[in-house]
């Protein structure tokens, strides 16, 4: 029988936890304290209940309920928090963990498999927590004479340059990380970082396979491109704006894919194409060069590109709700938010809580309109990823030379027919000023 | 229309390349995480050659080659930026006179004419 400590003694283990906290203690309080105390002083603080939060102020507020909630709002209110959280990376992150779950199991059923079912109780439902746990245990392997420092950014920047797309997709009404004039044109300039970064990965990896797979993704992104850009054209002659905002809310009455549905069908397989999804998946065709420029990635390198492409696939899908089916709009299916309890507290029998700044919260961040906005979007958009996930049960794979025929010769085309569809329709009075609202 | 300073309009992009920056510190401690837990053996040399299917890899990782598609990267280059040129007409056509599209059909003729001529001339491949 073995022992786990043979020298182990209680009164020893209370002492070396005392000493361990009375050090954790010493440490928090002098130089802790004071290392947050600069940070908040640097940091522009909000004014809550007519005063201007000190970083001493923030300290007692979090220990006072009726204040917590205007402190929560205001960093609600932050661009931090719309970064890290809402409109930005977490909640893109969280949808594209889903996606994956998602095509997993909807891939299975459609070729008559079961999918991920052990890991959770439930229809495998945290497979994809097992699968990060692997990959993040799993060894890193650089290849013999591969560019390091490139070669381990690659990955990273892949992620980045997905959370800049993400960071231009508004989500609701103001709910957007980067509400910018120009929005469609930065979205162009971030889609062409990913043959850019592509290209780096597959080169400095030093091996046949990821190369031609990153010139065959450099060929495929960039032959696309023109047929996304002119594909998209007719939205913004119609609205007569770049901002992407401004295209969701000119939306309210129809949305864009009523009336240029032939810009739609080529923005969605161009967009098949930019994701390097079935049956554009060229550059990661498996039975024929073996991953394609991810064959030297391993372990959590490969990770990283996955949840980058997952997070670009939400992106792409988000930017076809935007522009073609109305982003946030949609009918009102969101109940009123309960007002009373803001304004006269909750009344549980002879108690009534009263709970501060509720109120303002109710009215100015989490409104009815704000909820019901996100339900809309994320409803279009998953239904939009459902349609880019199907091709993958459904199609094979095409050859190079049939995918840069289709995209030069037919799609551009088409999208040229699209541009003279809106034209037509401005000039006729039926959209624009004076026509159609 | 008021007008905006190029720097607030430049400012306005700040928080793309926040959002850029923040992917960046909260995945490359992934990678770091998964570098301190994982195993690391240096057992075998053939371990970290290039993927070749098992075959010892010959010859270099990064070769030249011809890819046969050279033309279209070079298209690419030249109607990327023309098409670009059709948003700044495209955005304002609500505020512009009719009359202004017949320039810009005109225009739209050329670019068609370039793209079907260079179209062409990609697909007799001897050439390149």
């Amino acid at each position: 029988m073995s022992v786990i400590a043979p020298d182990f003694k209680l009164s020893g283990f209370i002492k070396s936890l005392i000493t361990d906290i009375v050090w954790a203690l010493l440490i928090m309080s002098l130089i802790g304290i004071p290392a947050i105390m600069m940070i908040l002083f640097f940091v522009p603080m909000p004014v809550i209940d007519g005063e201007l939060l000190t970083p001493f102020l923030a300290f007692t507020y979090i220990a006072d309920p009726s204040r917590t909630l205007p402190l929560v709002q205001a960093f609600m209110e932050t661009d931090m928090f719309k970064i890290m959280a809402f409109p930005g990376f977490g909640f893109a992150a969280l949808l594209a963990a889903g996606t994956i779950f998602v095509e997993r199991k909807m891939l299975a059923k459609l070729q008559l498999r079961v999918g991920p079912f052990y890991c959770g109780k439930f229809e495998g439902i945290l497979q994809l927590m097992g699968d990060g746990l692997k990959l993040i245990s799993k060894e890193i392997i650089i290849p013999a004479k591969a560019d390091k420092p490139i070669f381990w950014a690659a990955p990273v920047l892949f992620v980045a340059s997905a959370a800049a797309f993400v960071a231009l997709i508004p989500v609701a009404p103001g709910w957007v990380v980067a509400d910018v004039d120009m929005g469609l044109l930065a979205v162009f300039a971030v889609i062409g970082f990913f043959p850019i970064v592509t290209i780096l990965s597959a080169w400095s990896a030093n091996s046949k396979f990821p190369f031609i797979g990153g010139i065959r993704a450099l060929f495929q992104m960039v032959s696309f491109e023109i047929p996304l850009i002119l594909s998209l054209l007719g939205v913004v002659m119609v609205t007569g704006t770049l901002n992407l905002s401004e295209i969701a809310a000119s939306q309210s009455s129809f949305p864009w894919i009523l009336f240029l549905p032939v810009g739609a069908i080529v923005f969605f397989i161009t967009m098949l194409a930019e994701l390097e999804r079935i049956p554009f998946d060229l550059p990661e065709a498996e039975s024929e060069i073996v991953a394609g420029w991810l064959t030297e990635l391993s372990g959590m390198m490969y990770g990283l590109v996955q949840l980058g492409t997952y997070l670009k696939l939400y992106a792409f899908a988000a930017l076809f709700t935007v522009l073609f089916l109305g982003g946030w709009n949609g009918p009102m299916i969101v109940p009123p938010l309960p007002m009373e309890i803001a304004t006269h507290g909750l009344e549980m029998g002879p108690i009534t809580v009263k709970i501060g700044g509720l109120e303002s919260l109710f009215t100015q961040l989490i409104t009815q309109e704000m909820l019901n906005g996100t339900l809309m979007f994320v409803l279009k958009t998953v239904g939009v990823i459902f349609f880019i996930l199907l091709p993958r049960g459904v199609f094979p794979r095409i050859r190079v030379d049939m995918l840069l025929n289709l995209g030069w010769h037919k799609l551009i085309g088409l999208a040229f027919v699209n541009i003279f569809i809106a034209l037509g329709l401005v000039y006729a009075g039926v959209l624009g000023p004076g026509g159609l609202q | 229309m008021q007008t905006k300073l190029v720097g607030e309009i430049a400012g306005n992009y700040s928080t793309v390349v926040l959002m850029f920056g923040f992917a960046i510190v909260a995945m490359a401690p992934a990678l770091l995480i998964s570098r301190m837990i994982s195993p690391r053996k240096k057992s075998n040399p053939v371990k970290f050659l290039p993927m070749e299917c098992g075959q010892v890899p010959s010859g270099e990782g990064r070769t030249h080659f011809m890819m046969q598609y050279y033309p279209y990267i070079l298209m690419f280059v030249i109607f990327d930026v023309v098409a670009i040129f059709l948003y700044a007409w495209g955005s304002a056509l609500l505020e512009l006179p009719k009359s202004a599209t017949l320039p810009m059909l005109g225009f739209l003729a050329i670019m068609f004419g370039a793209m079907s001529f260079a179209l062409y001339q990609s697909g007799r491949r001897r050439i390149w």
